[in-house]
């Protein structure tokens, strides 16, 4: 009686213990190999998610990083896309097997910070690698508390591309659309001009994620997601701007649900959508048509949500690695690199003295879309909280966005059906959020 | 059991106890325990790490609170049970499952059973028609899906380019509510149907033909042949292929996950992408386990209802 009863706690002890983790302990790297050459250094994982170019861009970065210097070798993982690293790094932690840097996106850091899974960065700043260096409003989306819990890197916004040759043919400026009621009313210009056997849509909408786009729009609309975590999509401004895209999808026949806005844009079947400027580079290689961009258009206000990929440094790595990785950071800090990965892909440059570098200033002499972002950042914000921090309201808003641009569905009842969702959604995070970020 | 012919190699002292030996009895079936559990054990072993213990580990995860990051679950008892089975949201998940199932099974095992009546004919290129219909089955989910997500494309899509000579517009499968879980039933059909087609037409050409000549002889006709004869010897492999298709729908999720992602809205959320979504997309992993334990006890009761009635009907020989 008395053996099983400990034996039951044994096991019962066993499955709650074990196989988790704890905050302090050290873990392993991912198993690779550090090439010959290599040998003898500090060995650093990096998981990154970006792919094609983009990753080539990154791979380049690294290389170069390890021939700038003799004591640290980074192994520059990629992982898929951010939800999958976020995934991946999740479970990585529960094999006690962890990448010492990776690549966390505008609504993924947040639960790794929240739960103690981030290293503070202010100990490894210097002169060349902090504050100072890089753009203010980036860095700041991550410092909580006085701490910062990653860097900027892979910084976005959205911006609007345009067809221009198409805006030619329907006798339209050869400019972005100032506000979305202007956009709409180019609509029946567009409209006229074919492509592929049937008339020109003006705007196509993403089916999924679109909620990062469309937390700008709400703001122009003279919304908000949330304030705090109090969640306020159900409101005026907010189905304002879900009624303007209900009617422009439905009414007007103007726009559309699209699986891949950037795909259909770049072959010519829509004359515009709003997408992240890191997209910028392999839009403008694709298309068989002059791209042009603009600033996301305004209604009775300005605004564009952040986003893309910081780096963050988990906690469970050795104090050895993690001296070695804040060395990759601060390499990455560097102007030259910075601007160099702009140039690359169309991502923001995001240390503050990149954008006086030759070649990214002679980039944006010869192809201006490239300083479009740039020059919009002024109109940038820190998203709302409930996007942050609620773990999943992205996923909940953009599936009631569907709902919109699928089947006709009122905004006011679907927001209000998203609302309901977000504030479970924040009741989740809320004790935290108050403990670890108020 | 094969264990029980094996030799066994006594003393030739102990041999002449044998008769009255009791003792000699038992210590041979211990040995013949021994080799049991000897050669069972690599395979219990390996269904125990990999199949009893999630699921038993599962269990656990559906009575706490965990988000996966954070150092330790919270137990929460059977909140998650509670809030689960009260969320309108879930019952609208059970409804199209239910349907997807449905219609998945029914559609194989009806289009599988007439493909494979047709296989069975003595027809000029079956072989290459059979292989054809088969291919499906071995392509990835993932392929599969990217191929039907072009061949719907309302822009450029290849059902597009068929039905514009007609004047037609096709729907946007995918991006409607209305077609897109018909669209998923068509995809994964096509998928399926190669597999029971091929499992019916071994059944078939495993039937004795006496019945069906003496039938032939007896005046009965085409249709009444298949239905009195073929049908009911062919029910042992419709009832496996009723169970397999049953779970293997109620766990489809590749194809799901490229050509919808469970959207738009809701309309194609399933029990298993609404536990992909919850588990992985939420980090919600209580909710995530409760749900996947309702799928396994929703699986474990259809399947028992099925072996139960199939008992009564299926004649094995």
């Amino acid at each position: 009686m008395r053996r099983r009863a400990f034996l039951g706690l044994a096991a019962a002890g066993s499955l709650a213990g074990c196989g988790y983790r704890s905050v302090d302990a050290e873990y392993e790297q991912p198993a690779g190999a550090v090439p010959k050459q290599y040998a003898g250094r500090t060995r650093v994982v990096f998981w990154s998610s970006y792919g094609g170019a983009n990753g080539k861009a990154v791979d380049k970065l690294v290389a170069k990083f390890n021939e700038s210097q003799q004591d640290v070798y980074v192994e520059a993982q990629f992982q898929g896309s951010y939800d999958d690293v976020a995934q991946k790094v999740a479970a990585s932690l529960i094999a006690r097997q962890a990448p010492d840097i990776a690549v966390l996106s505008d609504v993924t850091w947040e639960r790794f910070y929240l739960n103690d899974a981030l290293e503070p960065l202010n100990g490894y700043f210097t002169d060349g690698f902090g504050p100072a260096v890089y753009q203010q409003k980036l860095f700041g989306e991550y410092v909580v508390k006085g701490q910062s819990w990653c860097v900027p890197f892979a910084r976005s916004t959205p911006i609007l591309y345009f067809n221009r040759d198409a805006f030619a043919k329907a006798g339209l400026p050869d400019r972005a659309p100032r506000t979305w009621s202007e956009l709409r009313s180019w609509g029946p210009s567009l409209a006229r001009v074919q492509s592929g056997g049937r008339s020109l849509r003006s705007l196509a909408l993403a089916k999924v994620d679109g909620d990062w786009q469309f937390q700008g729009n709400v703001w122009q609309f003279g919304g908000a997601y949330s304030n705090g975590l109090d969640v306020t999509i159900d409101q005026d401004g907010a189905v304002a701007a879900g009624e303007w895209q209900r009617r422009m999808v439905h009414d007007d026949g103007f726009a559309y649900m699209a699986n891949s806005a950037m795909t259909d844009f770049a072959n010519g079947l829509v004359a515009m959508v709003q997408d992240s400027t890191g997209g910028l580079k392999s839009a403008m290689s694709k298309a068989k048509f002059k791209v042009g961009a603009g600033f996301v258009p305004s209604e009775v206000a300005a605004g564009i949500a952040t986003g893309g990929g910081g780096i963050g440094m988990l906690r469970n790595a050795s104090a050895e690695r993690k001296q070695a990785a804040a060395a990759f950071l601060a390499f990455l800090a560097r102007p030259e690199n910075s601007a160099w990965w702009t140039t690359q892909t169309g991502y923001l440059p995001v240390v503050d003295k990149a954008r006086e570098d030759p070649a990214l200033k002679k980039l944006i002499a010869d192809e201006p879309n490239y300083g479009v972002a740039i020059a919009q950042l002024t109109n940038a914000r820190k998203q709302d909280a409930i996007r942050l921090f609620g773990r999943n309201s992205n996923v909940a808003i953009y599936t009631g966005l569907q709902q919109i641009y699928a089947d006709n569905a009122s905004p006011r009842k679907v927001f209000g059906a998203v609302a309901r969702r977000l504030e479970a959604i924040g009741d989740e995070v809320r004790r935290q959020y108050e403990e670890k970020v108020l | 059991m094969t264990a029980l012919d094996l030799p066994v190699r006594t003393h030739p002292d102990e041999r002449r106890q044998v008769a009255s030996g009791n003792q000699e009895q038992r210590r041979r079936r211990r040995r013949e325990y021994r080799l049991f559990a000897l050669l069972v054990a690599p395979n219990l072993l390996v269904i125990a790490v990999f199949a009893y213990w999630p699921i038993l580990y599962n269990a656990f995860l559906s009575l706490t609170d965990w988000n996966m990051i954070a150092a330790r679950p919270t137990f929460v008892g059977l909140t998650n049970y509670a809030n689960i089975l009260t969320d309108p949201a879930f019952h609208k998940t059970l409804w199209i499952t239910l349907v997807f199932t449905g219609l998945i099974v029914a559609g194989s095992l009806v289009i599988g059973l007439a493909l494979a009546l047709l296989f069975n004919q003595p027809l000029k290129g079956r072989g290459v028609v059979r292989t054809i219909s088969f291919a499906p089955h071995i392509l990835s989910g993932a392929a599969v899906a990217t191929i039907w997500l072009f061949i719907f494309d309302p822009g450029y899509g290849l059902l597009r380019a068929l039905i514009e000579p007609f004047g037609a517009e096709p729907p946007d499968w995918m991006n409607n509510s209305d077609w897109a879980l018909p669209g998923l039933v068509i995809v994964y059909l096509w998928k399926n149907v190669g597999f029971t087609a091929l499992i019916y037409l071994a059944g078939l050409q495993g039937l004795p033909k006496e019945l069906d000549e003496a039938a032939a002889i007896d005046g009965a006709g085409t249709w009444t042949r298949f239905r009195r004869i073929k049908l009911p010897l062919l029910a042992p492999i419709t009832f496996f292929l009723l169970i397999t298709t049953v779970i293997g729908t109620f766990q489809a999720f590749d194809v799901i996950a490229v050509m919808t992602g469970g959207g738009p809205g809701d309309a194609t959320t399933t029990l298993s992408w609404s536990i992909y979504n919850e588990g992985f997309q939420a980090f919600n992993a209580g909710r995530a386990a409760t749900l996947s334990i309702i799928m396994f006890v929703i699986l474990l009761i259809v399947t028992a209802v099925q072996a139960r009635v199939m008992e009564r009907r299926v004649h094995y020989k």
